[in-house]
């Protein structure tokens, strides 16, 4: 046992000093959108090949008219592949969750507002401290994210973000999946059981939008048509980063 | 790898498969239908590294069940009625698998021609009712305290033991078989990935190995080396991961919060390859998608540090006391009713069952190369541990000899643009859990037409059940963790 203190203490903290830091020059973030050279419906490629048509291609080139919902990109990487004209490019960032599920919609046209912050001015009940009450129905990817958040290098208790056991004790409520036809009526009763005030936050594109499982006999179409949703954090699966930043937009 | 079809009348199967199953190295596959008009019955050989495919009509939708004789084949009968219609006679406990009451009574989503009637109740659940003194229920799910998919965990109990535990699951079931079957063959692998994404290598492998097996394409060498990469790269992160579990469910939260962090070293390894922590995307039919060969010394490194600070944790985890008291003992499963379940995985070689796909089927440089097969003999929770911190340990080995003899050439070779008419496609891969089965059918234009999966956990679902046995309800947190099961690639 005086081992294993030793050990521990040799380690020192491994607590991440930095909020948010950029993650590494190989890693595939979600793509943005840059400087327009698209030509549009006149090459399409990155449309036909995303998997879960987050793209939508609204007119011709030159400087096409084409948008890009985070809400269901998975982050894939395809369209930054196949772009001869480099409009879709990596996005080094992990302060991705938005408030508002149109500001996840990028445009080509508005390339100056993809980092939308739109942080209303009424001050949040929960300005210092949530409970978190995680209901999972999907891959496991966003659990396994949502516990990394939990471990030593995230470290999300500092921020005052806390998991609990039962819905009673919740302030916010934290879905992951797409919620398939049998998880419907759990859930439901679920949000029901928390206290008011409270929140809900969409964990990963399939809470967000169905993601790759949409418009099937499973009815798997992500929260929006069960649940009030009051923040979205796209990705598949989000970063412990994205996430923590995610459900802090509750806290403020 | 060459797959028979052999056909063969619906009633002969119960004696040939027994027969199949007594001789040493032969199993049970999976057992599913096309469309419904048809079962089909996957049976490998593992010392000669084949697999046959028996094909047996069916015209009313009924067959005699082989589970009365075969207690493997329970689950599979249960599903293919759920998707097909397929009635078992004399099932013993027949009752639905994936579909919930809120779906319709006739619905059969992956049968051709939905005009089956369903006998009434079809939709209807009931657990198990154990009756006697003293015996009380206690059911938890689908929404579970902590931080993991939804199932259903029926117990019935006499005072702290637990003497019986049924599990119902389909609670995410999001119908991705049927969905892979509409899907063109190069959209496929993200459905796929996303089918269980903590193996989203393996499934990723398992799926272009089924594509290229139905048209005989061999991928370059270097593909196969990266892909080995990848996926004991995903296998060193989820024993990690589930050894963490471990370590917390016995309270040893110096042990559990050291290996958590230490998971995020093996996660980065993930992204030096794929630029991903979960390696999705990375492996795709015809090779993998990028060459990492710029991140590969940077990877060596990582890999080394990973195992040397690795040792001084498991050692603490695995001589303390109290661990050695919590896990010995617990949760066992016999050798025999592994075998008869046909136990996959971690589990099945706690309890000394010699399957390891690796050593058997060919995808990624296996069976050319590969770890050395780890086995313990008593089945509890504490031999599932230990066989996880071997091959832990050995995936580790195995990626820095992947990285000494990284060959150059190619990371990827091209695919035709549409599959082959009338073909079957077979992968099968040594997943972190077990064996994973991709197994894919081609219509006459080339399209896929019926694309099945079978997830390790299929089988160890029942092994679960078994281990919890006459155990305390406080020991099931802990058996459960050993077993580390999948719900959504079980769902699908």
């Amino acid at each position: 046992m005086l081992r294993l203190l030793g050990y521990l203490l040799k380690n020192g903290v491994a607590t991440s000093k930095e909020y948010c830091p950029s993650p590494g020059e190989e890693v595939i973030g979600l793509p943005k959108l840059a400087s327009n050279n698209c030509i549009g419906s006149e090459c399409s490629k990155c449309s036909d090949i995303c998997p879960t048509e987050a793209i939508s291609v609204l007119d011709g080139g030159p400087n096409a008219n084409l948008e890009l919902d985070l809400g269901k990109c998975i982050g894939c990487a395809m369209c930054i592949r196949v772009c001869p004209e480099k409009t879709f490019s990596s996005n080094a960032t992990t302060q991705t969750a938005a408030e508002n599920r149109k500001s996840l919609v990028l445009s080509t046209k508005a390339l100056d507002t993809q980092a939308v912050n739109d942080i209303e001015e009424v001050r949040s009940p929960f300005a210092r401290s949530v409970a978190c009450r995680v209901v999972s129905t999907g891959c496991s990817a966003c659990d396994l994210e949502l516990s990394a958040a939990s471990n030593s290098i995230f470290d999300m208790e500092r921020f005052g973000i806390q998991i609990v056991a039962s819905p009673r004790f919740a302030d916010v409520l934290l879905v992951t999946g797409p919620v398939p036809k049998a998880m419907h009526a759990a859930l439901k009763s679920c949000y029901d059981a928390m206290a008011e005030p409270k929140r809900v936050i969409a964990v990963g594109t399939c809470a967000i939008s169905g993601g790759l499982h949409v418009s099937g006999y499973a009815e798997a179409n992500g929260i929006a048509d069960i649940l009030p949703v009051d923040v979205y954090i796209p990705g598949c699966p989000p970063h412990p980063w994205s996430i923590i930043d995610g459900i802090r937009k509750v806290m403020r | 790898m060459n797959i028979d079809i052999i056909p063969i009348e619906a009633e002969l199967r119960q004696d040939a498969l027994l027969s199949w199953l007594n001789q040493p190295g032969k199993r049970l596959g999976l057992i599913t239908s096309i469309d419904g008009g048809q079962i089909v019955t996957l049976l490998l050989d593992t010392a000669d590294s084949a697999a046959t495919l028996w094909e047996s009509k069916i015209s009313d939708c009924k067959y005699n069940s082989l589970t009365p004789r075969i207690t493997q084949a329970h689950w599979m009968e249960r599903t293919m009625w759920d998707m097909f219609g397929l009635e078992p006679n004399h099932h013993p406990r027949l009752k639905h698998n994936l579909l919930h009451e809120p779906y319709e009574e006739k619905f059969y989503p992956l049968r051709k021609d939905n005009d089956v009637v369903a006998p009434s109740g079809h939709r209807q659940y009931h657990s198990l009712k154990v009756k006697g003194d003293g015996i009380y229920e206690i059911p938890v799910g689908p929404i579970h305290a902590g931080i993991i998919e939804p199932g259903h965990f029926h117990f019935s109990c006499v005072g702290e033991i637990i003497f019986n535990l049924e599990i119902r699951l389909g609670y995410v079931h999001r119908g991705i078989e049927k969905r892979l079957a509409e899907l063109n063959w190069k959209k496929q692998r993200f459905l796929v990935e996303a089918a269980a994404s903590d193996s989203a290598a393996a499934y990723a492998l398992a799926h272009a190995v089924a594509l290229e097996s139905s048209i005989d394409l061999i991928v370059p060498e270097k593909a196969q080396h990266l892909r080995s990469l990848a996926l004991e790269i995903e296998r060193v992160a989820m024993h990690i991961s589930d050894l963490t579990g471990l370590a917390a469910d016995v309270g040893f939260l110096a042990i559990s919060s050291s290996l958590g962090r230490l998971r995020g070293a093996s996660l980065g390894m993930a992204e030096l390859v794929s630029g991903n922590r979960f390696l999705k995307g990375f492996i795709c039919p015809g090779g993998v998608i990028q060459d990492p060969d710029n991140n590969l010394s940077k990877l060596k490194a990582k890999a080394k540090n990973l195992q040397k600070e690795l040792e001084p944790v498991i050692r603490y985890f695995l001589t303390n006391q109290v661990v050695l008291d919590r896990m010995e003992n617990i949760g066992k499963v016999s050798e025999r009713l592994a075998k008869d379940f046909g136990l996959v995985g971690v589990a099945g070689r706690a309890s000394n069952q010699e399957y390891d796909a690796r050593h058997h089927f060919s995808a990624g440089v296996y069976p050319l190369l590969k770890p050395a097969i780890v086995l313990e003999t008593e089945g509890d929770v504490f031999c599932r541990a230990k066989v996880r911190v071997a091959e832990l340990v050995n995936s580790l080995a195995f990626i820095d000899m992947l990285l000494e003899t990284m060959p150059s050439g190619l990371h990827c070779t091209n695919m035709p643009d549409v599959l082959r008419a009338n073909a079957v496609g077979l992968g099968i891969v040594e997943a972190h859990r077990g064996e994973l089965i991709h197994l894919v059918f081609t219509d006459e234009q080339g399209n896929c037409k019926r694309y099945a999966i079978k997830d390790p956990s299929v089988n160890n679902w029942t092994g679960l059940a078994i281990a919890a046995r006459n155990n305390l309800v406080s020991d099931f947190p802990l058996c459960n963790k050993s077993f580390s099961l999948s719900y959504s690639g079980h769902d699908l």
